[in-house]
């Protein structure tokens, strides 16, 4: 019998990289254009990838009892699953793409070494699948964790922007040392365009989140997809079709397992009859690498069995009980009665129940946001809270005519607001420590807060005040006077404060319109019907 | 020519000038113009003109840096900016006049992207032909000022290096120095924590205004902004002036500013000290002013 590979499936496999490459750069590229564009309004739906991941309709839709119009196109994904089966995870997602690329280094300096035969259960990332949409019953929305896009883009947008950032700055620096001046220049011109946020607090954490799942690959190929990712998962339990099917010709098939070894997802494409649809990710690999051009996909219309992933009644019941025993754990926070002063939220973000239920943790906003201000959380949100989104206003303040993070969010907990909406929205409100403020404290002149202070009239207003020095005189100066109806908590004061450790003046979210009971000031009577959450 | 006789000739020439009477020379031309009109590209170029003309300041083969305010995320019609129109017509007189190279630039105080778009500057200066550029932290340098405050601070080296600088502020009332008009808009050009220099305004602008000395200043009060400063907010804060005020002596100019706003110069004291630094004069009665409309 004559010896030869499948040129087709050879070709099949060179044009699934393609399309891997294409839509890693395609995410890429909308993650670069997530930021200011040079015009009010964002033209390009930065955020399109997240719309068409399944498992954030499903987490989102059960969490917030609502369903986010643009999700919907979700269902095609779905759709196209079911007839095909996980091609998305093969073909697609970026994420997917990242693992790939890792196990195929990783094979290639033989860090990875995959046996003949696998009986690693593929369990698990139902199992978490399970428990994110059991705590979704529960509204405690988890999905944002080990969600690829989500994952993906909160690393990007947290640890490998600034890296990004560092990158053009140092290669910029190095430049000028050289006495290439134009390069330098390009350098920074460039940094400045693109607008990289450069400081992230947990940026170390994200990061090494990111580099484990990364390193995991070193243990078995696409770790993460094969036990990880809830989606994946997802697509799995709604591939039931599976129209091309595989088929090995017991005639060519030599027994060399060289197509068990190197599937990317453990989907058993040997022996014959063993075939996991549902891990399948129709890389092409097992038809492409196959010596004797034994394995193909043909096309066949009958209903596909899962099988091989031990799902039994059991094991789902008890998962699903684990994941709603553990779901209450996260509510129990004090931040359920009192508001964190220092959990400043984005304009436009729902009330914190609401927002919790819908945020994604992605990191849209943190990247978009022109200043730097938006941080992903640690503590500061509770439990439910972590990695979500934060307002940071000693690292970057709220630009008082932008409103570009209300215009990214993929699930809508972040209200799409026009500029005049957004200069109305109070996230917080400023308040002048008079034990360090210049003039109270040192009697020395100081206005800066005052002075950047972008309400008109200014919410931050001056007052003469007299300090005694210890000399017996009496300095009088103008000293900062918040009038808490018309401050916004922007934070810019904060920002700009000459107290550089701990500002003479500082935000805290008291006064936010999104809550109802996070109030100082009752307005008047004639006011209190247009209080908006 | 021989090398002798254009020697002769210079010292016979020079002499001429020096003991000649009046009527031979030139009579004086303004220190100070002041244009009103309806076009701040227009009143800009007939500032500039009545000065005697760009050539006057820029010579073939010059790198030119204009330093506008830039300072704040805010359309032109908040007049916390300046005039985009003004700044483009002076890269265009500064290319007219042979220069070799103009950069528009300033160390915003809000996000540089966002002020650089929203100001309308570069789209309007880029058009005109400028390179308009971001102020690299890279290019900061300590250097010694040597002013009576500001011993040392952070200077964006783009300044030091420029052969011209033209300084182009935009006349604002401010809390503390009452207004900002071309002293203070040194604070676009340094880095540091600028927001020091607020517990002596008044001493560092002077300092700067000695270290920074510019070819011209022209200060854009097309639109000024009359309250809420230095940012304003609404249209309601700002007024329209419709005037430019050109010249070579920053004090002048900035004290002419003052009468904007209803200041007599003798009541701000930065310009009383910049005056006894020897920057320049604003006692205006002593300053020769010319007034056009176009």
């Amino acid at each position: 019998m004559k010896r030869e590979r499948s040129k087709k499936y050879f070709w099949l496999q060179r044009l699934r990289i393609l399309t891997q490459v294409i839509f890693f750069l395609l995410f890429f590229l909308l993650f670069l254009q997530t930021h200011y564009p040079g015009e009010d309004y964002l033209k390009v739906t930065v955020e399109r990838f997240f719309h068409f991941d399944p498992l954030l309709l499903a987490a989102t839709a059960i969490a917030s009892r609502t369903i986010y119009a643009a999700l919907l196109l979700s269902l095609i994904t779905l759709a196209a699953t079911l007839l095909l089966g996980r091609f998305v995870c093969g073909w697609l997602c970026p994420l997917g793409a990242v693992h790939q690329f890792f196990s195929f280094i990783f094979k290639r300096s033989r860090l990875l070494r995959p046996g003949k035969e696998d009986r690693a259960s593929l369990a698990p990332k139902y199992l978490i699948l399970l428990v994110v949409l059991a705590a979704a019953l529960l509204s405690v929305n988890l999905v944002g964790y080990l969600d690829p896009l989500s994952f993906l883009y909160r690393s990007f947008a947290v640890f490998i922007s600034p890296l990004l950032n560092l990158g053009l700055v140092q290669s910029g620096n190095l430049a000028y040392a050289l006495g290439l001046k134009s390069l330098g220049q390009a350098a920074s011109q460039a940094a400045g365009n693109l607008a990289f946020n450069g400081l992230f607090q947990n940026a170390l954490l994200i990061g090494a989140l990111f580099l484990l799942a990364i390193l995991l690959n070193v243990r078995k190929e696409r770790f993460w997809c094969r036990y990880l990712c809830p989606a994946g998962a997802l697509l799995g339990l709604f591939s039931r079709f599976n129209l091309f099917k595989l088929k090995i010709d017991p005639d060519r098939c030599i027994n060399c397992h060289l197509c068990s070894i190197h599937c990317q997802t453990n989907a058993r494409p040997y022996p014959a009859g063993e075939w996991r649809s549902s891990e399948c990710v129709y890389c092409e690999t097992c038809a492409a690498i196959c010596p004797t051009a034994a394995i193909s996909f043909p096309l066949r219309w009958q209903p596909e069995k899962m099988r091989g992933v031990d799902l039994d009644r059991r094991r789902v019941l008890l998962t699903s009980l684990t994941g709603l025993v553990l779901a209450p754990i996260f509510k129990i926070s004090p931040l359920r009665r009192r508001s964190n002063p220092g959990l400043i939220r984005p304009p436009g973000a729902l009330a914190e129940p609401e927002f919790l239920n819908r945020c994604l943790k992605c990191g849209e906003c943190t990247k978009v946001c022109p200043t730097n201000a938006l941080h992903p959380a640690l503590a500061e949100a509770g439990p439910e809270g972590v990695w979500t989104p934060v307002l940071v206003p000693r690292i970057g303040y709220c630009e008082y005519y932008c409103s570009l993070c209300t215009q990214v969010c993929p699930t809508g907990a972040i209200r799409e607001l026009t500029i005049e909406e957004k200069v109305t929205v109070k996230i917080g409100t400023a308040w002048v420590d008079k034990t360090r403020c210049l003039p109270y404290a040192l009697g020395k002149p100081c206005i800066v807060c005052e002075e950047h202070c972008p309400v008109s009239p200014k919410a931050i207003q001056l007052i003469k005040v007299d300090t005694l020095t210890p000399d017996g005189v009496v300095a009088t100066n103008l000293a900062p006077f918040v009038n808490v109806d018309t401050c916004i908590g922007c934070g810019i004061c904060e920002n700009k404060c000459v107290v550089m450790d701990l500002p003479a003046i500082r935000v805290s979210s008291i006064g936010e319109h999104r809550s109802s009971h996070n109030r100082l000031v009752l307005p008047a009577a004639e006011d209190q019907n247009q209080l908006k959450p | 020519m021989e090398r002798r006789d254009f020697l002769k000739n210079l010292i016979v020439g020079g002499l001429a000038l020096k003991f000649s009477t009046p009527v031979f020379s030139q009579p004086a031309g303004p220190e100070l113009t002041v244009v009103e009109g309806e076009s701040p590209e227009a009143i800009t170029r007939e500032a500039v003109k009545a000065l005697g003309g760009m050539s006057r300041f820029i010579s073939r083969g010059d790198k030119v840096l204009i330093k506008p305010n830039i300072g704040w995320d805010r359309t032109p019609e908040m007049a916390a900016c300046t005039n985009p129109d003004v700044v483009a017509a002076l890269v265009a007189m500064s290319l007219e006049s042979g220069a070799k190279e103009v950069v528009v630039m300033d160390h915003t105080i809000n996000q540089p992207k966002r002020c650089y778009a929203r100001s309308g500057i570069q789209e309007a200066a880029r058009a005109a032909g400028a390179r308009v550029l971001f102020t690299d932290e890279q290019r900061l340098k300590k250097m010694a000022l040597k002013g009576e405050w500001l011993k040392e601070w952070e200077v964006f080296q783009d300044f030091v290096e420029a052969d011209k600088i033209i300084n182009v502020p935009i006349a604002k009332v401010h809390s503390l120095s009452r207004v900002t008009l071309g002293l203070k808009n040194w604070l676009g050009a340094i880095g540091g924590n600028r927001n020091q220099l607020h517990q002596k305004i008044d001493q560092a602008v002077v300092d700067l205004g000695a270290f920074f000395k510019p070819t011209l200043t022209v200060l854009d009060a097309y639109r000024i902004l009359v309250r809420n400063g230095p940012q304003g907010g609404r249209v309601s804060d700002t007024r329209l002036q419709k005037t430019v005020v050109a010249g070579m002596d920053p004090v002048a100019v900035d004290a002419y500013g003052a009468t904007f706003f209803e200041l007599k110069p003798q009541e701000l004291p930065f310009l009383k000290l910049a005056q006894s630094r020897g920057l320049g004069k604003f006692e205006l009665e002593k300053v020769r002013i010319e007034k056009r409309a176009v």
